[in-house]
């Protein structure tokens, strides 16, 4: 326990000095946010709806830092720590090098919660946005994006060769994701066919689910995103441990 | 003298070509081993294999009478390894590499103390990758001892040091090897090895072409320098 809590400070401290999670992960959000907010203010989200844009935009925000933290920041980071041969230093300690690994699962989680805590503090004080449906379903579908989108970026930094690969691998799926599944550009502003497509990335499917829960829409439509999630999070732990290369 | 290490037929290859073939080795409690041979000879496969975290063919290992992979855990709170070629984080700091480390060990030794024995407690708070090359060394070698081990494996510790880094580093290991540490490294220094191994295993293509002590190297060898004679060892053309 003293080991993990030495190195979750110490690990910290280093994704810290680094910055590019506190750009993509803490500021980010927040500058979407505040973008939306002062383009659609408290406009509802369509004529006559029950509840504003930006309420609708919010589940889609707060999953940002997950793919920061999923898709770039861990596959990046298990890539570099197995080149520059760190991963294997810990193989020659009474240590686990999966203890390494659960220490950073645990900063970019942290990451995550620091991220939704500050963009839901920023839409109630600014725009009075609230959760309209179940906070239960909220954290669910929140806690599902995270482990389908986490283990995603683990068997990407699991089975790539070398950073470099690791670090296209998340660009290809970073971006796209972030731009299309409606976590930067609205899911609503996309012409229909173009949601046809989108509804293949697992983030669209997790936003759903957050968006049903805070909007209070029905629960049944979340019935499928939910599935994708599990099947997604369940076939990439078991590549990733199948296949986890430490060096 | 306690056997501290020992290594029976130990065999390993890559698909059809063979990287160790039969090594058998014995270190006793507070002796230096030097492992040597040219860049692929299977110097660092056979550690690696020896530490477990290559898996070889064949054969048997012991250290401290464990087991390397069944019994990892309680091993390596007594046994530590400086592999060749950086392997820090990026980013970090002296500091913060030996703090790390110091959690890792049941009982680790107080790594302030280390440091200023080994002249770079004025780095404490620089980035690693900014020391340099000797100072980086020995933060390595300090490393190696935060655990209190009772065996080191230094692979190539001194390569890319200029001759007085060098020299600073072998002062070092010999005051180590004083106190009653047992060594194991591989080296391309042979200046180095004769002043601090008491025995040395000459690799060639994975086959051991010597084992002994340094003079029994040069009496067998038509020379009477010893580097001469390890370069008659090492390589085949010379034979």
């Amino acid at each position: 326990m003293n080991t993990f809590r030495k190195m979750l400070k110490i690990e910290g401290k280093l994704s810290i000095r680094d910055m590019n999670m506190v750009i993509f992960a803490i500021i980010m959000p927040v500058v979407v946010l505040i973008i939306l907010g002062v383009i659609y203010g408290n406009k509802p989200a369509f004529n006559g709806a029950q509840y504003t844009f930006l309420e609708q935009s919010f589940g889609a925000v707060s999953t940002i830092a997950i793919c920061a933290g999923g898709l770039m920041g861990l596959p990046i980071m298990i890539s570099e720590y197995r080149e520059r041969k760190i991963l294997k230093r810990f193989q020659v300690t009474p240590i686990s090098p999966g203890i390494l690994l659960f220490v950073h699962l645990v900063i970019y989680i942290l990451y995550s919660l620091v991220s939704v805590v500050i963009l839901w503090i920023v839409a109630k004080l600014a725009w009075k946005v609230q959760i309209r449906g179940s906070l239960f379903t909220f954290l669910v579908g929140w806690s599902l994006v995270l482990l389908s989108m986490f283990s995603i970026g683990m068997l990407v930094g699991g089975v790539a060769k070398n950073s470099k690969s690791a670090s296209i691998i998340a660009s290809l799926l970073y971006f796209p994701m972030l731009v299309f599944s409606g976590a930067t550009l609205p899911y609503e502003v996309m012409p229909v066919p173009m949601q046809k497509v989108v509804d293949f990335m697992p983030l669209t499917q997790g936003i759903k689910v957050l968006k049903a829960a805070t909007l209070g829409i029905e629960v049944e439509s979340t019935f499928i995103p939910v599935i994708v999630m599990v099947i997604i999070a369940t076939v990439c732990i078991a590549c990733s441990i199948q296949y986890f290369r430490w060096e | 003298m306690e056997e501290v290490v020992n290594v029976r037929q130990l065999s390993k290859s890559y698909g059809t070509k063979i990287a160790v073939n039969n090594l058998n080795l014995t270190v006793k409690k507070g002796m230096v081993l030097g492992l040597l041979g040219a860049n692929g000879a299977g110097k660092s496969t056979s550690i690696e294999c020896i530490l477990g975290t290559k898996k070889a063919n064949s054969g048997k290992v012991s250290i401290l009478g464990m087991n390397a992979i069944t019994q990892r855990k309680q091993l390596f709170q007594k046994v530590s390894v400086q592999f060749q070629e950086s392997n820090y984080q990026r980013e970090i700091k002296v500091n913060e590499l030996c703090e790390e480390t110091a959690s890792l060990y049941k009982e680790s030794m107080d790594w302030h103390k280390l440091l200023k024995e080994f002249h770079i407690l004025d780095k404490e708070k620089s980035l690693v990758k900014d020391l340099s090359g000797g100072e980086r060394q020995r933060l390595f070698i300090v490393l190696a001892l935060i655990g209190n081990p009772q065996i080191v494996f230094l692979d190539e510790l001194t390569t890319g040091l200029d001759v007085k880094a060098r020299r600073e580093v072998w002062l070092t290991l010999e005051n180590l090897k004083k106190n009653g540490l047992t060594i194991v490294l591989t080296s391309h220094f042979m200046d180095e090895v004769e002043a601090l191994c008491d025995v040395i295993c000459i690799l060639n293509k994975g086959n051991t072409v010597f084992y002994g002590t340094v003079e029994e190297a040069i009496k067998a060898s038509p020379y009477d320098k010893f580097e001469d004679a390890y370069l008659w060892y090492a390589d085949e053309e010379g034979k």
